[in-house]
């Protein structure tokens, strides 16, 4: 099947945080820095409008809210107006809605637009919106979210793999210190060191409040358009050359290894086929570190280090500016925060910077030429990757 | 794991194969039952039990009886977990009620030490882990008693107990074999 190139020509993001801002203003507020950040952009040339959204009836007490933001964005959608709901891969799914009905000729010019709004004034109500992504009526009772999940993850690859905490908190110093360089982050004005770091409480053994990422309020957008309409609106497009999707279990009874992601690999050997491409072609990656062990186990499954050495491949400042790719410059999940629809599309904001050389020193990828998005969702059971090239078509 | 192979198969013996789970012996040591306030549906966690709101109320019938069961295809045997209306690899609607192990051990574990959802905050900070039901068939999640996190350890023996929610229902936990 013929499918049409698609790029992505611009985005915004609003600053990440708790904010004192509801949701339709954060989707307001992240529409006005999109007609910003896109001069070219007129609300009439916009065609279609995906929303990612992951808990709005839980965190904002509102449902249907593809016409809410399309209205608070100024926006009037003739074609395709739909929300993507996928947890914390919500923003993520987004895109690849846009992408998908872009590249069938469903559309010409889309948004896609995230945000979520997590922050409220008891935060064991927002804790429980979090526990309802998880299998609610058997794994909820019980007490389960994501910190005490992944904890599990950590203690086995612990186990497993010899992986330490100090292993861990590199992850997080890399990307806390990439989020210095990022105004929009929640974390952009405070300095982490290991050490400090390794003080931090416990959130949920072996996991300190600094492996976890945050209940984060904000938004981001991007625009999307068939490959005529690129060059109206910029000279640095950022070309959707591949992605890949794969769930393989929802219950935690059926997740299998806790250290394998088997669906990480598959979804990446969609991916990377469709884009022609090895894991060694990338030149920077914004993966998902909701928790510092998810990104150890990223670099494994994406094959840039062997199984069971993502630690030591940290700890050695291999996904760091001078290793072996830069890995979430943008400040990852636990720096900038985790608004769970915004975040995929953040992501994807950053991609479009990076190409077009408009980010602080501190994390400029030298020329990159090629990028990956990925995301997890849930207790990582589904996982949803995007590749981008940057340059002329 | 391959492609193919997907969606995941859970295969396994079950403990008994009859329809209808056994008589379970008495709990050893009855856990005092804390009265639990009504709450709105959508902010209770725990489910709704009864057989004018769910097809699997026979579930909660068996755990109030002492038993902790789930479903078994009477087509492909396969073994479900949680338990279903319908098999997950061959489609049947036929399926059977089949006991499960009452014992296993940890295989991975941790504890909520804050950022508990709403009607847990007072019960932080508390132990949940993955249990290999004896015999390998199925890995369970749930939550760990009778130890503090800091004393539990991977291969500890659990046996699995059910337990009165506090209103009438029950749902099942771990506790550690002393």
């Amino acid at each position: 099947m013929n499918v049409r190139p698609v790029a992505l020509v611009g985005g915004a993001t609003t600053p990440f945080g708790v904010r004192a801002a509801t949701w339709p203003e954060l989707a307001q507020e992240v529409g006005a820095a999109l007609f910003r950040a896109v001069p070219a952009l007129r609300s009439e040339d916009v065609d279609s409008l995906f929303v990612g959204a992951a808990e709005p009836e839980r965190f904002a007490f509102q449902s249907h809210v593809a016409p809410l933001a399309a209205e608070q964005m100024g926006l009037r959608p003739t074609r395709i107006l739909q929300r993507t709901e996928l947890a914390c891969a919500s923003g993520q799914s987004a895109i690849r809605s846009a992408y998908a009905a872009i590249a069938a000729g469903l559309s010409d010019i889309a948004v896609a637009v995230g945000v979520e709004k997590m922050n409220l004034p008891s935060m064991a109500e927002a804790n429980t919106a979090m526990a309802c992504v998880m299998d609610r009526p058997w794994d909820g009772p019980h007490g389960a979210t994501a910190p005490p999940f992944f904890a599990m993850v950590a203690q086995r690859h612990q186990l497993e793999y010899g992986t330490t905490e100090d292993q861990m908190a590199a992850v997080s110093e890399k990307n806390h210190r990439f989020a210095n360089s990022n105004p929009t982050a929640q974390f952009h004005a405070k300095t982490f060191s290991r050490e400090k770091l390794r003080r931090l409480p416990i959130v949920a053994p072996p996991l300190r409040l600094g492996d976890c990422s945050s209940m984060t309020d904000g938004a981001a957008a991007v625009v999307l358009v068939a490959e005529e309409f690129s060059k109206r609106y910029t000279d640095t497009p950022a070309w959707i050359r591949g992605t890949g999707q794969y769930s393989n279990f929802h219950n935690l009874a059926n997740a299998g290894s806790l250290t394998d992601w088997v669906g990480l690999r598959h979804a990446a050997r969609e991916a990377f086929g469709r884009a022609k491409i090895t894991p060694d072609d990338i030149d920077f990656a914004e993966v998902h570190d909701c928790f510092t062990i998810s990104e150890i186990i990223e670099y494994e499954m994406f094959g840039w280090c062997p199984r069971g050495k993502g630690g030591e491949f940290a700890a050695d400042g291999q996904g760091d500016v001078g290793g072996k790719l830069v890995v979430n410059p943008r400040g990852g999940l636990l720096g900038c925060g985790h608004p769970l629809g915004a975040t995929g599309v953040a992501q994807a904001v950053e991609v479009a910077q990076q190409f077009s050389h408009t980010v602080p020193a501190a994390r400029a990828v030298p020329d990159p030429e090629w990028a990956l998005v990925h995301n997890l969702s849930g207790s990582a059971n589904v996982h949803s990757i995007m590749i981008y090239q940057g340059g002329a078509a | 794991m391959s492609a193919g192979t997907r969606p995941r198969r859970i295969s396994t013996a079950p403990t008994a194969p009859g329809s209808e789970p056994t008589p379970a012996p008495p709990t050893p040591e009855p856990a005092p039952v804390r009265p639990r306030e009504k709450r709105p549906f959508l902010l209770d966690f725990f489910p709704l039990e009864t057989a004018d709101q769910t097809r699997l109320s026979p579930f909660f019938d068996h755990l109030r009886a002492g038993k902790l069961t789930t479903t078994r295809c009477r087509k492909d045997h396969s073994v479900h977990w949680p338990p279903r209306t319908a098999c997950p690899q061959c489609h049947a609607e036929e399926l059977d009620w089949v006991d499960l192990p009452d014992t296993g051990t940890i295989y991975a574990f941790s504890a909520v030490l804050g950022g508990a959802p709403l009607g847990m905050e007072d019960e932080v900070p508390f132990a949940v882990g993955l249990v290999d039901l004896e015999g390998g068939s199925l890995r369970l999640f749930g939550r760990i008693e009778g130890r503090p996190w800091t004393e539990l350890r991977i291969g500890q023996a659990v046996r699995v107990e059910p337990y009165d929610v506090g209103d009438g229902r029950f749902f099942y936990r771990f506790r550690v074999v002393e």
